[in-house]
């Protein structure tokens, strides 16, 4: 429910929210609910509680929430305005909160109490609380004559053993998040670990050993799983082992598990899957003794043929694909060339590729004064990079069996130009594209800053008028408060109030 | 309204602390075989005596001290009871008596700076409450400030109210004139209180002057781990 505020604007009328209990609130009176609530001030015992303070109090109060209605007004930010007992003033201004008639819009008192009370974590602490000190007189006359453990305390501010923390207690209930815990001797089971049939005790391979079973445990309770928790951890070595194990030898696990001595073939392949590039390895892996990523390549096969049948035809989802490869790894310098140049026309688009190819031809055909015809051939950038695949692209190969009369060595030059050249021209594209991102980007952040910084400047200016407006009201106030008196005076005629007697000290 | 005019004078009140909760601050700092113990807490008056042992007792066990510091724990906490209690039975002066309570405080890594008025004859006042709502204020997060800032009140508090007795316990003897004067000597006398009748009379404003607000204004700092040591240093130089 919205109140009219009936303030000293005349020009403008503000609304602010207020709950609809507290409707009768009235800014030129104290009404009866206030009465009765600060029953000290309306007694008249007393000259620091009159009803002129406590309006002034309130009205203030009030006054100061409304200067910024959305930040919540707390009271140590206003007692250091008035004059006056702080309890109090805590009084009118838990009072005022209640009622809503301050710190409405904003949070309430009770929400953030929550808030608080979820956020706060007991805060463990390492030794007793400073405010509770122990320390050693270091200048002491007499000897230190007492008992060891004081012995090490003789520096000053020395820190006390803990008081009963949260560790001690609680360390046993912990367990380390990775691995498992021999429930006898309390450590880690690496390798293999026995598990106890009916219960969940485990035991690691030491403790088995040396036959502590703990309490009525046998032999024949324990099982033994092993197998999981040794290929479980893989060390960064071994990561790197192993990736580097499977570009060499591609499907020949067996090797692979050689290289990667602690884990076997199994764990092998599963810890690759795990990898997020593993897959593509994997693939490549699986079909050719060279490995070169095939998933692409694979697509490649089907663009070129594509291409083959229109020359310019790009496909868009070659870029994508490529995208993804650029995650994986480059193959690393003993691997081939053809293997390079396929990983880096794979890298490019097939129309690049082409457009590479085409000029890497001319290029070669200047040097080598080779017939062009011979080279230009329709699919010959295709037939390029397939070649690279290796022998087993045998539905290529009867397909481009006529082509083979040109000399190799001819074709592999071409095909490497090529590739250099997609893969240059690639990546020009891109870095010109991030670099106009980036400047996009810069051009819009310096724009924000300007308006911010011209937004809290107006801020600013907004606050300090609004603080001249506050301290106009106030004198207003005072003036027509006075104003009333002497009128009162005048009109009461003869009748002298108590306050006429100054208190003559 | 009577004519003693302006100020309002209660009759006097049995000594008790001037605060909602009677809680007498406690202060130890006891040296003995090479350790300190320095320590800062609330005790309820009304708990029975052999509290004070078991409490005694208790703090030696946890704070690992030797067995010593039992005795000297009970004794020093039984001796400022007593104190306490010794004020219990007299009269004290109270009515208008608004005093400035200033705190300037260092908690660990919180240095905490503040002035504000205190009613003394407001018994509904509470340090522990203020205390707190200051803390969740000023978004201290240490959780011994606000009972350090409350122990800090309540000391001045006590100590105006011991000095309220005393002052008492004189003027009636030496028996003045009337009771008006009477309370304006003992207010002088503490030379604390405001001059109240000018600050709330009608024609002026209870709204402070621009001046007086930054006095008013609490002020929190953070040190630094260095700046700690140095003057934690400093206070035992100047303790010994």
């Amino acid at each position: 429910m919205e109140v009219t505020d009936p303030s000293w604007k005349e020009a403008e009328v503000e609304l602010y929210t207020i709950p609809a209990q507290s409707s009768w609130f009235l800014w030129h009176d104290i009404h009866e609910i206030e009465r009765r609530e600060f029953e000290e001030f309306f007694s008249e015992s007393s000259i620091t509680r009159t009803p002129k303070v406590y309006k002034e109090y309130r009205d203030f109060i009030i006054n100061k929430y409304r200067e910024d209605t959305s930040r919540r007004l707390t009271f140590t930010s206003i007692r250091k305005y008035l004059v006056g007992d702080v309890n109090l003033l805590q009084k009118v201004f838990l009072f005022l909160e209640n009622w809503g008639l301050i710190n409405f819009g904003s949070k309430s008192d009770h929400v953030l109490l929550v808030e608080n009370q979820g956020k706060h974590k007991a805060k463990i602490e390492q030794g007793s609380p400073p405010g509770i000190r122990v320390t050693a007189t270091p200048n002491s006359m007499r000897p230190i004559t007492a008992p060891p453990p004081v012995e090490e305390r003789a520096e000053p501010g020395v820190k006390l053993p803990p008081l009963t923390s949260y560790s001690d207690v609680f360390s046993d209930l912990k367990k380390p998040s990775d691995g498992l815990i021999c429930g006898h001797c309390g450590e880690r089971c690496d390798s293999a670990f026995y598990q106890h049939n009916k219960s969940i005790v485990n035991l690691c391979e030491k403790c088995f050993k040396n036959g502590d079973y703990g309490e009525n445990n046998s032999a024949d309770d324990f099982r033994l799983n092993s197998g999981n928790s040794a290929a479980a951890v893989w060390t960064e070595e071994e990561i790197l082992l192993l990736l580097e194990s499977v570009l060499k030898h591609g499907d020949d696990w067996e090797l692979i598990a050689q290289s990667v001595s602690s884990k076997s073939r199994l764990d092998c392949i599963s810890k690759l899957i795990e990898l997020p590039f593993g897959e593509f390895l994997m693939g490549s892996a699986s079909g050719r003794l060279d490995s070169s990523p095939s998933h692409p390549v694979e697509q490649m096969k089907t663009d070129g043929q594509e291409t083959r049948e229109e020359k310019e035809h790009h496909v868009d989802e070659d870029e994508p694909l490529a995208k993804r490869k650029r995650v994986a790894l480059i193959s690393d310098g003993d691997t081939s060339l053809m293997k390079q140049v396929a990983a880096m026309a794979c890298k490019a688009g097939p129309s690049v590729t082409t457009a590479a190819a085409k000029a890497a031809i001319a290029a070669l055909c200047d040097e080598a004064s080779c017939p062009k015809e011979i080279l230009e051939t329709g699919g010959y950038t295709n037939l390029a990079v397939d070649r690279a695949d290796g022998d087993k692209d045998t539905d290529m190969e009867e397909e481009h069996a006529d082509k083979e009369d040109l000399p190799v060595a001819l074709r592999i030059r071409a095909s490497v130009a090529t590739a250099l050249g997609a893969a240059a021209a690639n990546a020009k594209i891109l870095a010109d594209q991030e670099e106009r991102e980036m400047e996009h980007v810069a051009a819009r952040i310096i724009d924000q800053q300007k308006l911010e910084s011209k937004l809290k400047f107006l801020d600013h200016l907004e606050l300090i008028m609004d603080a001249e407006e506050k301290v106009m009201e106030g004198v207003k106030e005072t003036i027509l408060q006075e104003r009333i008196s002497v009128l009162q005076c005048a009109f009461g005629g003869g009748i002298t109030k108590r306050w006429d007697h100054t208190y003559v000290k | 309204m009577k004519s003693s005019g302006s100020t309002a004078w209660k009759g006097p009140v049995k000594f008790r602390m001037p605060t909602a909760e009677n809680l007498v601050p406690i202060r130890l700092d006891i040296q003995f075989e090479g350790q300190r113990y320095k320590d800062a807490f609330t005790w309820n008056p009304s708990d029975p005596d052999n509290e004070v042992v078991v409490f005694a007792k208790r703090t030696v066990k946890d704070l690992k001290l030797p067995p010593a510091f039992v005795t000297q724990i009970a004794q020093s906490i039984q001796s400022q009871l007593s104190d306490f209690r010794s004020y219990e039975g007299q009269d004290m002066y109270t009515g208008e008596k608004i005093i400035p309570i200033k705190l300037d405080l260092r908690i660990n890594h919180t240095l905490i700076r503040d002035q504000f008025l205190w009613d003394l004859n407001n018994f509904e006042s509470d340090p522990e409450e203020f205390a707190r709502t200051l803390c969740k204020d000023l978004g201290v997060e240490d959780p011994e400030v606000g009972p350090a800032v409350a122990f800090a009140i309540r000391e001045q508090l006590y100590e105006i109210a011991v000095q309220s007795v005393t002052s008492a316990r004189e003027s009636r003897l030496s028996k003045k004139g009337r009771r008006g004067s009477d309370h304006g000597s003992a207010s002088k006398a503490s030379g604390l209180s405001m001059d109240l009748v000018k600050l709330f009379s009608f024609k002026s404003s209870v709204v402070r002057k621009r001046k007086d607000l930054d006095v008013y204004e609490p002020a929190v700092d953070m040190l630094t781990n260095e700046e700690v040591d140095a003057l934690e240093a400093r206070e035992e130089r100047h303790a010994r």
